[in-house]
């Protein structure tokens, strides 16, 4: 165990689940946000809804082949047909370039990254061309008379395929990632290929296990499997799912005085800047970027997408501005998918359901571009979230050419679980045990450690705090587990019920991050947020814990969000569910920054010592009456003494980015800005238990949900509308995941099949229970001032698991090994009496 | 109007996808054509045929009066390759001209078909019979420039006689011997993009490319054998073929049109005994 | 080397759109353009080629503005529906409700419930196939090309036919094609050469007759309404439709019947079963064999086996064969409904 703090040496087991908002004004209380209004009346504007004078279309020609070189472009017919103003070649793509990240640390140029157009496509649906013109009819009459010259190149779409020996590399350079040795930078393409020795069990449906080039372990695994009352060894495959954000990344761009103003969905507003920046070769300041709204992001959108320079290098070269549209089917290519996740688990167990001994092995999907983390944080969650004693990992990251992975939701931690959590639920039939009991038994609680040990500090890492089992607890009583599974019938005609149950962790926070505040000669508290309007309301919620500091009531604020000309403070970027962890601390550290320099303002104003003041209501006033003014007369006065508190000096703490934002707002008010610097041990993860109740038909292989709960340790809730919103919503695409939702390739021309919404199926409204429910135990974390943390991805694995447990307990072991469960998978196994279809083919 | 239908592949590449269907009608309208023209021809100008004295004529009664022309072996094999090709021309072109039924099946088993019986015929020809007597030789080639000076008034000694089969003959079999070997080439290749009893379906053996040029080459072959069996049926059916045509169905032709119409000398026909007896009628093919 | 030409999807080419406000004039319309035309119902198939460039016809015949083309009639001998009425109004109308529910119950499993609003019943017998390589705008024998993609030793064909098949595996995707057959309709189709009635399980045509169409609609004729005779109101029906999502998904298949009984005995029974073959398919196999025998379970057992007898499955479809059976199973002896107390 990691050192403790005195917090920490409290124990968990005594934490007891709190009312939400408890001690708090406006915390844990529902509230409007102020976006909302403007999205259900429609009148909120995405990136495809601004409009500018004289603006052109561009549409993108995609790659229609999986690998290839192209040798010429023909565009002459194109060009001269009407309404045609230029194309832009991948030879106008600034080329990579080496950059400085946030901290300072100069990133190597990757000879491997994605160009927002190439002329050497790696993935079926890669862009080669972009074509500007006064319209989209006229673009695409023109796109479709361009002749283009590519010569096919070898290809492969199904990753163990990859790895066979003799079998073509995707890309010349080799087909497996590894990480360089000895020094940093991106991760390296070598050849790697397995024996065919290694392949002799494919037919039997288990995962080869060859050489992998990431290995990690702790503990003595040969004494666990020892040890073990049971032994189980497991393949499992999760699959490929599309981000299908509701918005695709459509992207509008123009020049006014040589500065880049550019509209696209993104993540993180404030973050985004950087990488247009580096992606066009131009600087910062030079750049306005927009994003009031954006729809859905998941992991695709952390910084905007690279297409995104399309439209403005076309612009430029074009002298107009250029809306880029993109169409759904293009999203499928562009847009970003989760990686599939071939799993192999040596498991062993104890009579009691602990686990002894967990060896893992397994196959990340990377697609056509960079080394996908899914396989390595898959393994990281798994070591956390059930704690075994001994853990090895291995793992081969191997890239395919098939459309780009990022991250998503939850990235390695749903196909750590989704793989896991079927065998626990084997063993505990095995065992005899009841679900819960055997996931209680492997829950983790209080500061716990997780991983390999680190090399340089020679420690495991450990997490902040744990309250799962209080989570369990309460969703076991909550949900009826125990009622539920004595009452639960065999079966009634051709319909088998299931219960399943499942944990579920996932990151919930960083930190460092800053905070910005205005009060306004008018007296409003204006809150600027770099967080991006990704749905999930962070971007208004987080600044509920500086209203709370500052003692004003919500109306009082504005906060001003999605456009970087209205200066924003270094705000972290929303990926791995860190925005309301990071950034309530922020919003916190600028509240309490700006309470003291509004007591500083009202010493210097009205005499006496600052600490005598008190700030309420939007008044500084001395405590035991007398003196006061008000936030207006503050912030007047502010301006009178400038220097630090104007803005005409800024705190040294702060990032360059905040100082260079705050030098903007100068003399606008009582300018507060600061650094979250709060002591943090550990890393911030969320928890959740997860139940769900299925009825199958065993006839058609047809299954419906019946019940889904899910319940909830993420610290300390801030709006528990939203975060109802994203416990429901994200456990709905880890149910996605494990009914519907996956990829059809067909892999003679490496090209997709299921472009569509109807094809690729991800999960609908109706395809889940009207009346999901979910709670949150609501106890703070130690470690933050606020004792919030994010849980946009933590549901998203307990979601797909709970439903594959369920599926089990109705229909048996050995029925499917791979997510999502369709009917013709049971019908096949169950009903037909045949071995599953295909285990390991990818892409069916 | 290209020779092709163009189509693009799943890669977005140009690739041939068949030979363009109005060529159907080509065929057709040239076969008839042909027909009219050379009706016409006949009709105009009734051309007498000449030919040099035999230079070692053989005296009637040392020829069979019913002389042996095809085995029975080869009679089998014309009429079998005959249905074979009817079925695949119907079955290949009547779709395509809008008359819609289930074409695939007749046409692979029918190909099947001309393809043994070609596989028979050739073993057949090559081991049984004289094989050179349907390749045109030197006699033919200067024959055949003695009558086109002829025919064009100009003076030339007449020409000889024919050996077993005229000369037109021997070309006409040398078109149906290439096109068909062009269609049963890539016909058995064609078998893989179908489930038969002898292949599972893969189309994926040779390229898109590849199999489009071969269902050119296919499609092009098919359609030139419209034009030459409309011009086979049309000679088979003149009355002054009729002998020919008849030997096709008996196996032998009279003593009178051997005589009129071929050499002995480059056609010999010895009267054995057992044709005496049969009169012919099942004659072997020892010449 | 081939070369190869862009390709751009998402953006409908131009065409002009004809708005007739009568059959009359549309009929004519489309007789005028012939393969030039498009129909346009509800356009839920439509929007799809046009949008995705794989069909640019030079007009689109707009069908939405007759009104004699929409609503439900009663008639002397049953009830007739108007070829654009949409699927919301079909599974909403209360005669339809009463005497033929199996066609309610049909076109409520359509789809969604937006798309039952703008899709009509017309487009939803005549859409064509949902063959994922043929949508693509593969060259495929359907398209007029020289192959079938999905039957392939690696083809991808989970959705595909396990009868029928004649090069082209694709499955006719329509869920109230079914009901209608079994319902014994009559398609009233309007041509230059006046009006021709042919029965539902006629419109159909597979590849094994013409390869690129999916119904019997030559150019210049127009689909005018859909007549339901009396002969089985009221009989029992079953409908159930096996798809992966619960919404918004074509059936992996789907059966529809209709069940004359005297007592528990099966007097007459038409039986259709779709998306396993590329034209929706009447199992008569089936009807003349359960004729006379109980409705139980060893009739259901017995016409599930017999109706799956020379079934050809593909590499992904396999399941589809025991869900034939189960299907054809139930759709005489009917679900057995789990209570849960």
């Amino acid at each position: 165990m990691a050192e403790m703090t005195p917090a920490e040496l409290l124990k968990a087991e005594n934490e007891k689940p709190l009312p939400f908002g408890d001690g708090y004004r406006l915390i844990g209380k529902n509230y409007p946000t102020n976006d909302l209004m403007a999205k259900v009346t429609g009148k909120a504007k995405y990136a495809e809804d601004f409009r500018a004078e004289g603006m052109l279309f561009c549409r993108l020609v995609l790659s229609p082949m999986p690998h290839a070189r192209v040798k010429r472009i023909n565009a002459e017919k194109a060009l001269a047909m009407p309404g045609i103003r230029g194309i832009l070649t991948p030879q106008e793509i600034p080329g990579a370039a080496n950059y400085m990240n946030d901290n300072g640390v100069m990133i190597k140029v990757n000879p491997w990254a994605e160009r927002a157009l190439t002329d050497q496509p790696m993935y079926q649906g890669d862009p080669i061309l972009a074509v500007a013109g006064i319209d989209e009819l006229s673009v695409a009459n023109a796109i479709e008379q361009i002749e283009i010259d590519m010569e096919p190149l070898p290809f492969v779409t199904d990753p163990l395929e990859a790895m066979r020996p003799g079998s073509p590399n995707p890309r010349s350079e080799g087909n497996v990632w590894v990480r360089p040795k000895n020094h940093p930078g991106p991760m390296q393409l070598a050849n790697l290929k397995w024996t065919q020795k290694d392949f002799d069990c494919y037919k039997e449906g288990r995962l080869p296990e060859g050489q992998a080039p990431d290995e990690w372990s702790y503990g003595d695994l040969d004494a666990g499997f020892r040890n073990a009352a049971l032994v189980l060894d497991e393949t499992f495959i999760t699959p490929d799912t599309s981000h299908q954000c509701l918005e695709p990344r459509s992207t509008m761009a123009y020049w006014q005085n040589g500065k880049l103003y550019l509209y696209t969905g993104t993540q993180s507003t404030f973050q985004t800047v950087p990488a247009i920046a580096r992606w066009m070769h131009m600087d910062e300041d030079k750049i306005v970027f927009i994003s009031e709204y954006t729809g859905g992001g998941f992991g695709s959108k952390i910084t905007g997408a690279i297409t995104m320079i399309v439209p403005a290098l076309l612009s430029k070269k074009l002298n107009a501005p250029v809306m880029m549209r993109v169409s759904r089917r293009e999203e499928h290519f562009i847009g970003r998918a989760r990686p599939s996740v071939e799993g192999r688990v040596k498991i062993g167990f104890a009579k009691d359901g602990r686990i002894t001994a967990l060896d893992m092995f397994t196959i990340c999907d990377s697609g056509a571009y960079g080394a996908q983390g899914d396989g390595a944080s898959a393994g990281s969650i798994v070591s956390l979230l059930y704690q075994p004693p001994a853990m090895r990992w291995r793992g081969v990251n191997v890239m395919t050419n098939t459309p780009p992975r990022s991250a998503q939701s939850a990235p390695g931690g749903l196909q750590g679980i989704a793989i896991l959590e079927p065998i626990l639920s084997k063993a505990a039939r095995k065992l005899s045990l009841d679900q819960v009991a055997l996931r209680r038994a492997n829950c983790p609680e209080g500061p716990v450690e997780y991983g390999p040990v680190n090399e340089r500090t020679g420690k495991r890492a450990h997490v902040t705090s744990c309250f799962l089992k209080q989570a369990l607890d309460m969703g076991v009583k909550s949900f009826r587990w125990n009622e539920r599974v004595a009452s639960k019938p065999k079966r009634i005609g051709s319909k088998v019920r299931g219960l399943g149950v499942s944990l579920s962790v996932f990151h919930g926070g960083s930190i460092g991050f800053d905070g910005l505040i205005v009060i306004t000669p008018q007296g409003r508290v204006q809150i600027h947020s770099g967080i991006g309007n990704l749905g999930t309301e962070a971007v208004i919620d987080v600044h509920r814990a500086a209203a709370e500091v500052l003692n004003v009531k919500w109306d009082a604020c504005d906060i001003i969000w999605g456009n970087t000309a209205k200066h924003m403070p270094y705000t972290c970027a929303s990926g791995g569910s860190q925005t309301t962890h990071a950034m309530t601390r922020a919003a916190h550290a600028v509240a309490v920054e700006c309470v003291k320099r509004l007591k500083e303002v009202a010493a210097k104003s009205l005499g006496g010592q600052p600490d005598e003041y008190e700030v309420a209501n939007l008044r500084v006033f001395r405590r035991g009456g007398g003196a006061a003014m008000s936030f207006a007369e503050a912030a007047q006065y502010a301006i009178k003494l400038g220097g630090i508190y104007d803005g005409h000096a800024v705190n040294p703490e702060v990032n360059p980015a905040t100082k260079k934002s705050v030098a903007a707002l100068a003399g606008q008010g009582l300018v507060a800005s600061a650094r979250d610097d709060y002591p943090h041990n550990g890393d911030s993860y969320s928890f959740l238990a997860c139940f769900a109740e299925i009825e199958a038909d065993v006839e058609t292989g047809k299954y419906y949900i019946v019940d889904y709960q899910a319940y909830a340790d993420v610290g300390t809730v801030v709006h528990p509308a939203a975060l109802g919103g994203q416990i429901l919503g994200r456990s709905t695409l880890g149910i996605g995941h494990a009914i519907s939702q996956d990829w059809v390739i067909d892999p003679q021309y490496g090209v997709t099949l299921a472009e569509r919404f109807y094809e690729n199926r991800p999960p609908t409204i109706l395809d889940v229970p009207v009346d999901m429910k979910w709670n949150a135990v609501n106890i703070p974390d130690p470690q933050t001032p606020v004792g919030a943390r994010g849980c946009g991805e933590p549901p998203v694995g307990g979601g797909c698991a709970s439903i594959l447990n369920a599926l089990s307990d109705a229909l048996g072991d050995n029925i499917f090994q791979r997510a999502p469960v369709k009917c013709d998978t049971i019908l096949t196994s169950y009903e037909a009496g045949r071995p599953m279809q295909e285990p390991l083919v990818a892409n069916i | 109007m290209g020779l092709i239908k163009w189509t693009t592949s799943p890669w977005g590449q140009l690739i041939p996808e068949h030979v363009a269907w109005y060529l159907i009608w080509v065929a057709i309208i040239a076969g008839f054509c042909f027909m009219i023209v050379h009706a016409l021809y006949i009709r105009a100008f009734s051309p007498r045929k000449v030919f040099a004295k035999n230079e070692a004529p053989v005296a009637p009664e040392q020829v069979p009066e019913r002389v042996p022309r095809h085995s029975l072996a080869a009679r089998i094999f014309h009429w079998v390759m005959a249905a074979a090709m009817f079925t695949l021309l119907f079955t290949a072109f009547l779709p395509k001209l809008g008359v819609h039924f289930n074409w695939i099946l007749y046409h692979w088993i029918a190909g099947v078909v001309l393809t043994i019986s070609i596989v028979f015929h050739v073993i057949h020809s090559s081991f049984f019979q004289d094989a050179g007597s349907i390749w045109p030789d030197k006699t033919d080639i200067r024959d055949a420039f003695r009558r086109l000076l002829r025919f064009t008034g100009k003076p030339a000694p007449p020409p000889t006689r024919f050996a077993k089969y005229p000369l037109e003959n021997k070309f006409y079999h040398l078109c149906i011997v290439l096109a068909g070997l062009a269609v049963i080439g890539t016909g058995v290749f064609m078998l893989k993009r179908i489930n038969t009893p002898f292949f599972t379906r893969n189309p994926y053996v040779f390229s898109d490319m590849t199999w489009g040029l071969m269902y050119v080459l296919h499609g092009l072959a098919g359609i030139a054998l419209i034009a030459l069996v409309i011009v086979h049926v049309y000679m088979g059916l003149r009355p002054e073929k009729m002998p020919i045509t008849k030997s096709m169905i008996f196996g032998w032709m009279s003593r009178d049109f051997y005589l009129e119409e071929h050499d002995p000398k480059r056609w010999a026909i010895k009267q054995s005994k057992q044709s005496q007896k049969k009169r012919g009628l099942a004659a072997s093919d020892a010449d | 080397m081939a070369v190869t030409m862009a390709v751009i999807r998402d953006v409908m080419p131009a065409f002009d759109l004809l708005q007739p406000t009568t059959a009359a004039d549309a009929q004519k319309l489309l007789e005028k353009y012939r393969g030039e035309a498009w129909a346009l119902a509800g356009g839920m198939d439509s929007f799809d080629w046009l949008k995705d460039r794989l069909r640019k016809p030079r007009v689109v015949v707009d069908l939405s503005g007759i009104d004699e083309l929409k609503g439900i009639r009663a008639t002397s001998d049953g009830v007739e529906i108007g070829a654009l009425t949409t699927l919301t109004e079909v599974g909403a109308h209360p005669l339809i409700r009463k005497d033929y529910s199996l066609l309610s119950d049909a076109v409520e499993h359509v789809a969604s419930p937006q798309i039952r609003n703008q899709g009509t019943l017309g487009g939803n017998v005549s859409q064509d196939v949902r063959c994922w390589y043929y949508r693509g705008g593969w060259p495929c024998y359907r398209a007029g090309g020289e192959t079938c993609f999905a039957d392939t030793p690696v083809g991808r064909n989970r959705e595909h036919a396990i009868f029928g098949a004649d090069r082209c595996v694709a499955v006719h995707p329509s869920d109230s094609a079914p009901a209608l057959i079994a319902l014994d309709a009559k398609f009233v189709i309007r041509s230059s050469k006046g009006e021709r009635v042919v029965d539902a399980e006629d419109y159909f045509i597979g590849p094994n007759v013409e390869i690129t169409r999916i119904n019997i609609l030559q150019p210049g004729d127009l689909l005018t309404s859909i007549r339901i005779p009396s002969s089985w109101a009221g009989a029992r029906f079953y409908f159930e439709k096996i798809r992966d999502r619960n919404v918004w998904d074509f059936p992996l298949m789907n059966v529809a019947s209709a069940m004359v009984l005297n007592g528990n005995t099966i007097q007459r029974m038409r039986i259709v079963v779709n998306a396993a073959a590329p034209t929706p398919m009447r199992l008569k196999a089936v009807e003349a064999a359960v004729a006379g025998k109980p409705a139980n379970a060893e009739t259901g057992e017995m016409a599930g086996n017999m109706a799956v007898k020379g079934a050809v499955p593909l590499q992904f479809n396999a399941y589809k064969i025991p869900l034939m059976r189960n299907l054809v199973k139930r759709a005489i002896v009917g679900a057995q409904e789990a209570s849960w107390a």
